[in-house]
């Protein structure tokens, strides 16, 4: 059995039938044409087939496979650091948060303490120059 | 036309599109030059800095980004045996044994110089058939344009190899993103969840960013890529002799036809191209033995092959506003931001416009020639640049890039979620490219069949047998079904 395919199969299924049930609510079309519902629904009772087709070719597949984390802790928190670097986004001082957050990341990916710094505030002071200086893009 | 011709090289003749374009190359070069950089992230991180300078300017770098890609993803993969980009796998095959051989140096020269005859030939396909192309798209009406999109969208799924049934599934999920906003004909929201930026749909640039960036990233994270061992000694003579010039014509032709021929159909890149090329000059070439250990006529036919390629999707995303590859679809985007639709009408509204764009082509690729002759030491060299300071670059430029656009943190969540779903769906091994193509053509797709149906009074039958319509369902439905009937078929047989 493939497990990555079951488990995206699933998900599929789901957000297929959600499309389906959710289409019905939107206006109907009248006189033969189509209305706004038409498409979600169409959308979504295609993607449940395939899902299904997709589970069954699955299931029959000898042996058993499943998604291939090598790294699993490590990119769970590089996307996780970034994701509070998100959330505090908005938040003030734009240059020391993301020097902050790229110096963590960079010595988090193995980085010596020195360089990991070094190269931070060079990237941030670029992307601070093109964007905010130079595009007028507010940044904080 | 003559007018127009010398519109569109005015435009490009001034110097900051040709600054902006020599910017995108040499940066194009060095996202090529380095293993998990490739043209495509390059373009999709670069897309937000266009919003703020004219079209011609935003196409010039964003052109330069991907005609200076191609060519440098062989630097690596000549080098190191890892192809830069996906487009450059067939020329690790005889690069890489070369450069073993100590004929690192005319490797990257074959590379560089091959890589233009390829880029100039299907340029010049563009400039050939793009216009009758486009004239005979003109008589597509709405129904044609729904069989159209349905039919770019099977033909991914159906060339993503023994992953058909995932790919028409991601096809699909691009097609749901593709639902959020305003209904086309009616205005009524749909998938908002109550909010207003989400009235005018999805922005396409963050999906791109977060599905070819951060989520590229998150890969290369987990598999923790540590290659940046580069080959001792000098690369030695860089230009080939008149002799080797000879033995590689054959090769190098046929490489940049077939390369373009592939470009062409919606999909289908230049990492098929250059296998396909290489596949052909192996049949056709004399000392079939020498294909894979250091042959200059596999190598020739692979470097034009994956530069020929750019060429030929350029017409199709041209032409009939369907990309020919990922880069293509991003292009698109590009191209709507500045309020310019690819499609037919471009040929029949702003000429001045297309021809701008085959001389940036031609410009792009000459410019990459001479970095790849003369920048192919210090490009070697920049495969030393640790790669967690490129995963910190990208995740940054991607981050703020995405925010830039429209100011908006909404689009910065947007890319970040896109980033988790490209990330799973890598490792799920799920085709990214049907989503982005549902994304792009799942509005064509909606609009266009509800018109064909208004204008048609409600009559699906007399629609649905309209004969350009019926060959593209056909075909839609064909291509990614007959795979699937031959390898049950084979599984039968053995």
């Amino acid at each position: 059995m493939d497990r990555s395919s079951c488990i995206a199969a699933a998900g599929f299924t789901a957000l297929g039938a959600y499309l389906v049930v959710s289409g019905g609510g939107f206006p109907a079309g009248a006189g033969g044409l189509p209305g706004a519902g038409f498409f979600p629904q169409t959308i979504g009772a295609l993607m449940v087939l395939l899902a299904l087709g997709l589970l069954f070719k699955a299931r029959e597949r000898s042996g058993t496979t499943g998604f291939a984390f090598v790294n699993a802790a490590q990119t769970a928190a590089s996307a996780g650091m970034l994701l509070i670097y998100l959330a505090l986004w908005g938040t003030g001082f734009f240059p020391l948060r993301t020097a902050l957050f790229l110096t963590l990341f960079l010595k988090f990916l193995g980085q010596r303490w020195r360089s990991a710094a070094g190269v931070s505030l060079v990237l941030t002071a670029v992307v601070t120059a093109v964007f905010q200086y130079g595009l007028n893009v507010s940044l904080e | 036309m003559g007018s127009e011709l010398l519109t569109g090289l005015t435009a490009v003749l001034d110097w900051e599109v040709l600054g902006f374009l020599t910017f995108g190359v040499t940066l194009g070069a060095i996202f090529g030059a380095l293993p998990g950089l490739t043209a495509t992230m390059g373009v999709a991180v670069l897309t937000p800095l266009t919003f703020w300078i004219s079209a011609e300017q935003g196409l010039a770098m964003l052109l330069g980004i991907y005609c200076g890609a191609i060519p440098a993803g062989g630097i690596p993969a000549i080098l190191i045996n890892v192809p830069g980009t996906p487009a450059s796998i067939a020329t690790s095959w005889d690069g890489y044994a070369m450069a073993r051989k100590g004929q690192a140096g005319l490797a990257l020269g074959i590379n560089a110089l091959m890589s233009t005859v390829g880029q100039l030939t299907s340029i010049l396909f563009l400039a050939l058939l793009a216009f009758p192309i486009a004239g005979f798209a003109l008589k597509f009406g709405p129904a044609e344009y729904f069989g159209l999109a349905l039919f770019g969208i099977s033909l991914m799924a159906g060339i993503s190899r023994d992953q058909v049934l995932k790919g028409l599934l991601a096809g699909t999920l691009g097609l749901a993103l593709a639902l959020v906003g305003l209904d086309p004909m009616t205005a009524y929201p749909r998938y908002t969840f109550g909010m207003s930026e989400f009235l005018d749909g999805i922005s396409f640039v963050p999906v791109m960013i977060g599905l070819f960036g951060l989520a590229e990233a998150l890969v290369q994270i987990s598999e923790r890529h540590s290659i940046r061992e580069l080959p001792a000694g000098v690369l030695g003579r860089i230009l080939p002799c008149l002799n080797e010039w000879k033995k590689m014509l054959p090769s190098m032709m046929s490489g940049a036809g077939l390369g373009t021929i592939v470009g062409a159909i919606p999909a289908a890149g230049g990492d098929i191209g250059s296998v396909i090329a290489w596949e052909q000059a192996r049949r056709i070439s004399p000392g079939k033995e020498e294909f894979g250990k250091g042959s200059l006529r596999g190598l020739a036919a692979s470097c034009a092959a994956c530069n020929g390629a750019i060429g030929g999707a350029m017409t199709t995303m041209l032409t009939l506003g369907i990309p020919g590859d990922a880069v293509s679809a991003i292009l698109i985007g590009a191209l709507l931001i500045h309020g310019i639709q690819p499609g037919p009408l471009l040929f029949q509204n702003n000429q001045a416009f297309v021809f701008s764009i085959v001389f940036l082509l031609v410009f792009a690729s000459l410019l990459i020639m001479l970095i790849g002759l003369l920048g192919a030491r210090p490009l070697a060299g920049i495969l030393r640049i640790p790669s967690p300071w490129l995963w910190a670059g990208i995740v940054l430029f991607g981050t703020v890039g995405a925010y830039a656009l429209n100011n908006a943190v909404v689009d910065v969540w947007v890319m970040f979620a896109a980033g988790i779903a490209g990330f799973l769906f890598r490792k799920a091994r799920i085709p990214l490219g049907p989503l982005v193509l549902g994304l792009i053509l799942g509005p064509m797709m909606e609009a266009n069949l509800r018109r064909a149906l208004i204008i048609g009074r409600g009559d699906w039958i007399g629609i649905l047998t309209r004969p350009i319509l019926l060959f593209f369902l056909t075909a839609a439905v064909l291509l990614p079904v007959l795979p699937l009937i031959r390898s049950k078929l084979f599984m039968r047989k053995e």
